[in-house]
């Protein structure tokens, strides 16, 4: 079954991959799985009723990527975010060690290595190299003119998505039918009971969560994972831009791989390295910026001559190193596409029903979708309701990925403020509750023509029931009217007061009315940025 | 994770696809196990009332009740004395005023026959507020009740409502209800979306299909604790609406809510509810949130005859049992009595 990649050159040693082993990789594999999975415990921590919202975002706020884009974008110093700093630093002294050891895409990578399916190698020119690096570019400078939406392709937000939106309600979808059957079976009763009032509360939702896109975004990630099948850590090596960022720092690094002069070039470090950047043609040398000292070539080398060593001069710009013309290119193209974005925006005006997170509104209209988020998608992870959903289309192209309060689906939980807590970088301020209850998200107005009490003369009501407020934005006015059956009776409209809605939604997320909801959330005022 | 050969991954998918056959097959089965199952079935120490006018002929025969004569008060009493239909403690603390209003109804022991399951039902239909604001029924009251549930042999009890603002978890704990609840010895259980079995209710007019959770069908015991609120559509919920957090899709009740109130009850049968008025909510009902619409009463209402401790409910409001559909719906349909002046109400003041 499994594929010999490779023979040696005298046909002494058969390799396989993966199948490489030693201390220094039973140390990396260890701190591989250890750090996915506290990467994936925080997350199930990451709940509204869960753990401490500085502990569970921690994955987030040491993110370089995310936390310099942010920082360009929003011209704000969060001193939260100085946690990034540890990754830099590693970065500095070992190079891409973040990729090979610590990043949790990367580990999911390494468990699935699809690779080995590959009938035939495909030859990856070393120039694809080159689409994570202007990947890089194209952020930053998007950033500088306060754009973050490719943040979206970030790897730990690429994993928070998934989890969240794909990967979790599914998972309870199992677990939910699995036990929808065990219980008509008597003497499961009291360990599903437990199960249900002990385990799942804190690992799995207890009323159903729903999400929108939750087959797109696993389409996404299934995508990223699939790429393996061209060739090992096809993500890492070409497309990630976290990657990208902790490959040009790597040029600094201090501990770089160097070949030593007994090497009689067995080829099995070149065939063995994941990042394929092992170059026979150069004496086996390596590039720090692709290698993501994952150490299989020193456990690998018959001889020894694998070395990891202190050098303190900047590595050398590669063939695949993106060029001043490439740069300029790729600078050319984000200031254009840019300046297009946003000058279509004034035509387009945005939706209506475009509601943001609670807080978000008085800040700045769009602050979340261009200036701030990171799209690394906490807040929806942590939302109870299932409110919080990543935009698709929802918030124009640059939105992509950045949340919006969908109230068909869920709704502002009036005694919940976990998302603007949970934000690595105040894109959603970081309310306390009573302030958080006063913020108006949005406001309700009632679709007269679909409305049961206005349209079919019949008494409904449920909004007003559902109103959280101490004084209900919802108020009823008792009419005469002709019934359905042509009889005058008595009836409550419901009417909004639209100074006291807040816009939180559950009016809408409860609407018996199939469908479009009777009553509905939307942003009164539309300012346009000009 | 090691390495899974194609046939290792084929046979885990094959494997793993026939569990969710054969549990959804299971899942199918129960359902229809459960659905041609009678609605619920009365225990012994239900009591039917003792006035002769609300006796079987306009009691629906096939709701599935057991009815049970009076023979049963006089075993389980020792004394053929009836007990008074609806008992009113006023004037104390939570604890004493639970304790003595179902003292006087006999006692718990007549109610929970001993090793009975029990379920409390009490109100907790929103996350937003502690119980001061009255949306969400006086934790004491409910813990009270369990501790009586075991006091008098009960094997379980178990606590359970499914608010409609915020979710079951944070809601038992801010309402207090959870504290008390497990100081008690009882259990606050989560209620989970597979656990709704579809049930019929052949006498009703509105409601005749509905999601009822299984544990209250299952139960021998419900008890039923609402707190007295003012809300719009039903103008009060008391111990008739508070059944409706036993089911699912509630909002398709809202057109023709008083019918559909009466059929659940007509299903749901608590054998005991106590209707805390502790505090009451005057305005902006059922969620609440301004203290300036709660009244503290200090009063508990209990009663075997659901209709009957609301009809005594709405007195607390200076309303009359007329002034509520269900409560006129379910008189209709021999689901209780709201004649407060035919009656036997014992009123017991506490000095406390």
């Amino acid at each position: 079954m499994e594929k010999q990649v490779t023979v040696s050159k005298r046909g002494k040693r058969k390799i396989k991959k993966g199948q490489v082993s030693g201390p220094w990789i039973f140390l990396r594999k260890t701190v591989q799985y250890l750090t996915l999975a506290i990467f994936i415990a925080l997350f199930v921590w990451s709940r509204q009723d869960g753990g401490p919202a500085n502990l569970i975002n921690i994955p987030m706020r040491m993110d370089p990527l995310l936390i310099l884009a942010n920082l360009v974008a929003s011209r704000t110093f969060l001193a939260g975010s100085a946690l990034a700093l540890i990754v830099i630093l590693l970065t500095i002294v070992f190079g891409r060690a973040w990729c090979g050891w610590l990043c949790p895409l990367g580990t999911v990578l390494d468990i699935f290595p699809l690779n080995r399916w590959q009938k035939k190698r495909l030859a990856f020119s070393d120039g694809w190299r080159r689409v994570k690096f202007d990947f890089v570019i194209v952020i930053f400078v998007a950033a500088l003119l306060g754009n973050l939406t490719l943040l979206f392709f970030d790897p730990l937000a690429l994993m928070i998505r998934t989890m969240t939106v794909s990967l979790w309600p599914a998972l309870d979808r199992i677990v939910t039918a699995v036990e929808a059957g065990l219980v008509r079976l008597p003497i499961l009763a009291g360990p599903l009971s437990t199960f249900d009032n002990w385990i799942r509360p804190a690992v799995l939702p207890v009323q159903p969560v729903y999400y929108r896109d939750g087959l797109l975004f696993a389409a996404v990630f299934l995508g990223v994972i699939m790429l393996d099948l061209l060739a090992a850590r096809f993500w890492c090596r070409y497309l990630c831009p976290l990657g990208g960022a902790l490959g040009w720092l790597s040029k600094l690094a201090i501990l770089r791989r160097k070949v030593g002069t007994e090497c009689k070039g067995c080829t099995l470090c070149t065939d063995i390295c994941p990042t394929g950047t092992i170059n026979p043609a150069k004496d086996y040398a390596s590039d720090p910026s692709e290698c993501t000292m994952c150490l299989d070539c020193l456990e690998v080398c018959p001889r020894g001559q694998t070395k990891f060593l202190p050098v303190f001069s900047p590595e050398k710009w590669t063939g695949y190193d993106p060029d001043a013309k490439e740069a300029l290119l790729a600078v050319g193209v984000t200031v254009a596409a840019i300046a297009l974005l946003k000058s279509a925006q004034p035509a387009k005006r945005q939706s209506p029903f475009l509601i943001r997170p609670p807080g978000v509104r008085e800040t700045n209209l769009d602050v979340v979708a261009f200036t701030k988020c990171t799209r690394c998608n906490e807040c929806i992870r942590v939302c109870p309701t299932g409110g919080l959903q990543p935009a698709v289309f929802d918030a124009g192209a640059a939105g992509l990925g950045s949340p919006i309060l969908a109230s068909r689906l869920g709704y502002c939980d009036y005694s919940c403020n976990a998302c603007g807590q949970v934000c690595p970088v105040q894109a959603i301020p970081p309310l306390d509750l009573a302030k958080k209850r006063e913020r108006v998200i949005g406001l309700a107005y009632i679709n007269e023509n679909r409305c049961i009490p206005w349209s079919d003369r019949r008494p409904c009501l449920v909004c007003e029931e559902m109103c959280p407020l101490p004084k209900k934005a919802i108020q009823l006015e008792e009419a005469e009217v002709w019934g359905p059956d042509g009889q005058r009776v008595t009836l409550q409209l419901p009417h909004v007061l639209r100074d006291v809605c807040i816009g939180c939604g559950i009016c809408e997320y409860k609407c018996p009315v199939s469908g479009e909801a009777a009553i509905r959330v939307y942003m009164p005022q539309v300012e346009v940025p000009f | 994770m090691g390495k899974i050969s194609r046939r290792d991954f084929l046979k885990i998918a094959a494997a793993g696809t026939e569990a969710m056959a054969l549990s959804a097959l299971l899942d199918a089965c129960g359902k229809m196990l459960t659905t041609s199952l009678p609605p619920r079935e009365q225990p012994a120490a239900s009591l039917q009332s003792p006035n002769p006018e609300s006796t079987s002929e306009t009691a629906p025969a096939s709701s599935g009740t057991i009815q049970t004569t009076t023979e049963t008060t006089s075993d389980s009493t020792g004394t053929p004395l009836l007990p008074p239909d609806i008992v009113v403690t006023r004037g104390g603390e939570p604890e004493a005023l639970v304790r003595q209003a179902i003292a006087a109804l006999g006692g718990m022991e007549k109610f929970i026959p001993r090793g009975a399951n029990v379920v409390v039902k009490p109100n907790i239909c929103v996350a937003y507020h502690t119980y001061e604001y009255a949306a969400t029924t006086n934790p004491w009251v409910v813990g009270t009740l369990v501790k009586m549930c075991f006091e008098a042999g009960a094997a379980s009890v178990k606590v359970m409502d499914y608010p409609f603002g915020g979710t079951q978890q944070e809601a038992y704990e801010i309402s207090g209800i959870k504290e008390q609840v497990e100081a008690a010895g009882g259990e606050m259980t989560n209620m989970l979306s597979y656990k709704y079995v579809t049930t019929q209710i052949p006498t009703a007019k509105a409601l005749k299909t509905t999601d009822v959770y299984e544990d209250i069908l299952k139960a021998d015991v419900l008890i039923n604790v609402p707190i007295a609120k003012q809300h719009s559509s039903s103008r009060l919920t008391l111990g008739m609406k508070n059944l409706m957090g036993v089911i699912q899709n509630r909002g398709a009740l809202h057109m023709n809510l008083g019918q559909s109130i009466a059929d659940l009850n007509a299903l749901i049968k608590p054998q005991l509810t106590v209707v805390d008025a502790v505090r009451i909510l005057t305005g902006n009902g059922p969620t609440g949130g301004d203290l300036a619409d709660v009244m503290k009463l200090d009063t508990v209402i209990a009663s075997q005859d659901i209709v009957a401790a609301d009809s005594y409910a709405t007195s607390l409001f200076g309303m009359k049992p007329e002034d509520l559909d269900y409560i006129v719906i379910g008189t209709g349909m021999g689901l209780g009595r709201s004649d407060l002046q035919n009656l036997n109400i014992q009123v017991i003041q506490l000095d406390g």
